[in-house]
C-alpha cells in the first residue's frame, strides 16, 4: 500500500514538472525576452535568466507603429461578433434544450459538426460570396465569419446550465401568468449567467485569435486585426523579433485580462456541456 | 416535458438561418464554379462539366496533400491523446495550486495562433533558440538542428506545436468527465484488489465514453481544419511535407489563383468530412439513457 502511494507520488511530481515545463516554461520566455535587448534575443548562447533589460521593444510598438489601429479593428469586431453570437446561441440554446422539438437532436448533432466542420473549405466559396455581395474589406465580413465559428460551439456550452434550471421555477412563473418573454429575461438568463459570461469570453477568444478570414477578408491596412498584423511581421525575411514578442505579448493581454475575472465560469463551461 | 415544435423552432431559427446561409450559399457558389473554368476571380471561365473533379483526382498533389492530413489528423490524436490524458490524470489529484493550475493551464489555448507561432519560432530556432542550446547542454545534440528543416522533423514539430495548443482544452474537458464518475467506484475496485492500471480500463475509460465521443468526432475535424499553424511556420514546406489539404486549397485559390480548382478541391473535402461525421455518429454515438 505504501509502496504504490510513493510510485503515484513520484509520478504525480514528475508529471506536475514536466506540465509546468512544457505548458508555462514558453510563457515565461517570450515575456522576459520581450524586455531583452535585441542582441541577447538572438545571441547563439542562451540563459534563462535575462542579462539586460529595455523597453525599447515595447516603446518602438505603442509609439511608432500601426498597433493601435489593428487593436481597435480588433475590438471592434470581437466585440460585435461576441454580442451577436451571445443573443444568437442563448436563444437557441434555449429553443434546444427548454422547449423539446421535432428535430432538435438533429439541430444539436448538426452544430456540433458545423463547429469543426468550417474553416478553411469555406474559405473560397465565402470569399466569392462576400466579393459578389460587396462586403469584403469591412468589419462586418469578419463578425458574419466569427460568429459562424463561435455560436455552434456557445450553444453546447449553454446546454449544461440550461439543464441546471430546473423546469419546476419556470412552469411556477407561467401558472402565475408571466410571459415567455418575463421568464426568460427574468429566470432563465440571470439564473445562466456565469454559462453566458464563459460564452462571452469563448467568442469573443474566437474572434480576438481569428487569423485566416481576416487575412484573406480584409486587405486595406487600416481594417487589419491584430493577428493579421502581427503576422505581417513574422513573414518578414529579416525578423525584428524584439518588435515581434513585444506585439504577441500586447496582443495576448486583452485576452488574459478577461480570463482573469472570469476564466473561472469559463473553464467551467468549457468543459460541462461535453458530460451533462 | 411536452414538445413545442413551432416555439422551439422559433428560438433556434435565428442561429440556424445565419449558419445555413453562411455555409449552403457559399457551398453552392463553389459548386457551381467547380464546374467551370475560372482562374482569376471577377473573370468567366467556360463550362467543363465535371473535368476539374477528374482532374483532381489524377493530381499527385491532391494525394500528397490528402495523405498529410491522414498522418497530420493521426499524428496530433495519438499526441493529444497522451498530453491530454496525463494533464487530466495529473491535475485530477489533491496537490497545492491545483485550482490555478486548473484554470491557467488553457491559456495555450486561449492566446492568438499566432503568438503560438511566434513562441514556437523563437523557442525552436536554428541559430538562437532555447530549445537547441538546451538540448546541447545536456548532451542530447552535438550541435544546433533546424527543426523545420527536413520534412519529418518539420511535420513532427508542427504536430507537437499544434497539440502543445490542443491538449491542455481537451484535457480539461476529460477531467470534467473524471469528475463525474462516481468515486465510490473505486473505493470498491480498491477493496477488489484492482490496481491503478486496472481502475484506468475498467472504471475510467468506459465511463468516458460520451466524453470521448465528443472529442474523437470534434477532435478530428479540428485537426483537419489547422490552417495558420502550419502556414505560418513552414508555408506547407519542405517540399510539400508540410502542405494539408487545408494549406493546399488556399495556395491553389490565393497564390496560384485557380479559383475553379480550389472550389473544386473545398466540395470534395466537404464531401469526406461530411461523410466522416455521418458514419462517426452514426457508428459511436452514445445511447440517450434520458
Amino acid at each position: 500500500m505504501i509502496k504504490e502511494n510513493n510510485i503515484k507520488l513520484i509520478f504525480l511530481s514528475l508529471s506536475l514538472l514536466l506540465i509546468i515545463l512544457i505548458f508555462f516554461f514558453p510563457f515565461f520566455w517570450i515575456i522576459t525576452s520581450s524586455f531583452k535587448s535585441p542582441e541577447e534575443i538572438i545571441a547563439t548562447s542562451t540563459t534563462i535568466i535575462p542579462r539586460s533589460f529595455t523597453l525599447e521593444h515595447y516603446n518602438k510598438i505603442l509609439f511608432n507603429s500601426d498597433f493601435f489601429i489593428y487593436l481597435k479593428n480588433s475590438l471592434i469586431v470581437s466585440f460585435s461578433s461576441m454580442i451577436i453570437s451571445i443573443i444568437l446561441s442563448v436563444s437557441a440554446a434555449y429553443g434546444l434544450h427548454k422547449l423539446k422539438f421535432y428535430g432538435n437532436k438533429f439541430v444539436e448533432y448538426s452544430l456540433l459538426v458545423t463547429y469543426a466542420f468550417p474553416g478553411v473549405i469555406l474559405l473560397v466559396p465565402i470569399y466569392l460570396l462576400f466579393a459578389k455581395v460587396n462586403l469584403l474589406n469591412s468589419y462586418f465580413a469578419l463578425i458574419i465569419v466569427n460568429v459562424l465559428f463561435a455560436t455552434p460551439f456557445a450553444v453546447w456550452m449553454l446546454k449544461a446550465f440550461f439543464k441546471l434550471i430546473p423546469n419546476e421555477i419556470e412552469e411556477a412563473a407561467y401558472i402565475d401568468g408571466a410571459s415567455r418573454y418575463v421568464v426568460i429575461s427574468r429566470i432563465v438568463v440571470p439564473l445562466a449567467a456565469p454559462g453566458i459570461a464563459s460564452v462571452a469570453i469563448f467568442c469573443f477568444i474566437i474572434s480576438w485569435t481569428e487569423y485566416l478570414f481576416a487575412s484573406i477578408l480584409i486587405s486595406g491596412d487600416d481594417l487589419k486585426t491584430l493577428p493579421v498584423g502581427l503576422a505581417g511581421i513574422v513573414g518578414q525575411y529579416q525578423i525584428d523579433w524584439g518588435f515581434l514578442l513585444s506585439g504577441a505579448v500586447l496582443a495576448s493581454l486583452p485576452v488574459i485580462f478577461l480570463f482573469v475575472f472570469i476564466g473561472k465560469y469559463f473553464v467551467s463551461g468549457l468543459t460541462e456541456g461535453a458530460v451533462k | 416535458m411536452k414538445k413545442n415544435n413551432i416555439e422551439g423552432w422559433v428560438f433556434v431559427s435565428p442561429l440556424v438561418i445565419w449558419i445555413s446561409l453562411i455555409i449552403l450559399v457559399p457551398i453552392y457558389i463553389a459548386f457551381e464554379l467547380s464546374l467551370f473554368n475560372v482562374k482569376i476571380i471577377g473573370t468567366s471561365g467556360k463550362f467543363v462539366g465535371i473535368d476539374n473533379y477528374i482532374k483532381l483526382f489524377g493530381k499527385s498533389k491532391f494525394v500528397n496533400a490528402s495523405l498529410n492530413s491522414f498522418y497530420w489528423i493521426i499524428g496530433n490524436a495519438i499526441c493529444q491523446t497522451f498530453f491530454a490524458f496525463t494533464i487530466a490524470l495529473t491535475i485530477n489529484y489533491k496537490f497545492p495550486g491545483k485550482k490555478i493550475m486548473a484554470n491557467w493551464i488553457i491559456l495555450s489555448f486561449i492566446i492568438p495562433t499566432v503568438v503560438v507561432v511566434v513562441i514556437w519560432k523563437l523557442m525552436l530556432s536554428s541559430s538562437s533558440g532555447v530549445i537547441n542550446s538546451v538540448l546541447i547542454d545536456i548532451g542530447l545534440l552535438d550541435e544546433a538542428t533546424g527543426f523545420f528543416s527536413s520534412p519529418n522533423k518539420a511535420f513532427i514539430s508542427l504536430v507537437l506545436i499544434n497539440s502543445w495548443r490542443w491538449s491542455p482544452f481537451l484535457a480539461l474537458i476529460i477531467l470534467s468527465g473524471l469528475n463525474s464518475i462516481n468515486r465510490e467506484m473505486y473505493d470498491a475496485s480498491k477493496v477488489d484488489g484492482a490496481n491503478f492500471i486496472q481502475q484506468f480500463l475498467f472504471i475510467t475509460f468506459p465511463n468516458l465514453k460520451s466524453v470521448l465521443f465528443v472529442l474523437g468526432l470534434v477532435g478530428t475535424l479540428l485537426s483537419f481544419n489547422i490552417f495558420d499553424i502550419i502556414w505560418l511556420i513552414t508555408k506547407g514546406g519542405p517540399s510539400s511535407a508540410t502542405t494539408t489539404l487545408p494549406l493546399l486549397i488556399y495556395e491553389t485559390a490565393f497564390t496560384k489563383f485557380r479559383i475553379s480548382q480550389a472550389a473544386t478541391l473545398s466540395i470534395v473535402t466537404s464531401f469526406l468530412l461530411l461523410l466522416f461525421s455521418i458514419i462517426f455518429i452514426k457508428s459511436m454515438a452514445p445511447k440517450e439513457d434520458d
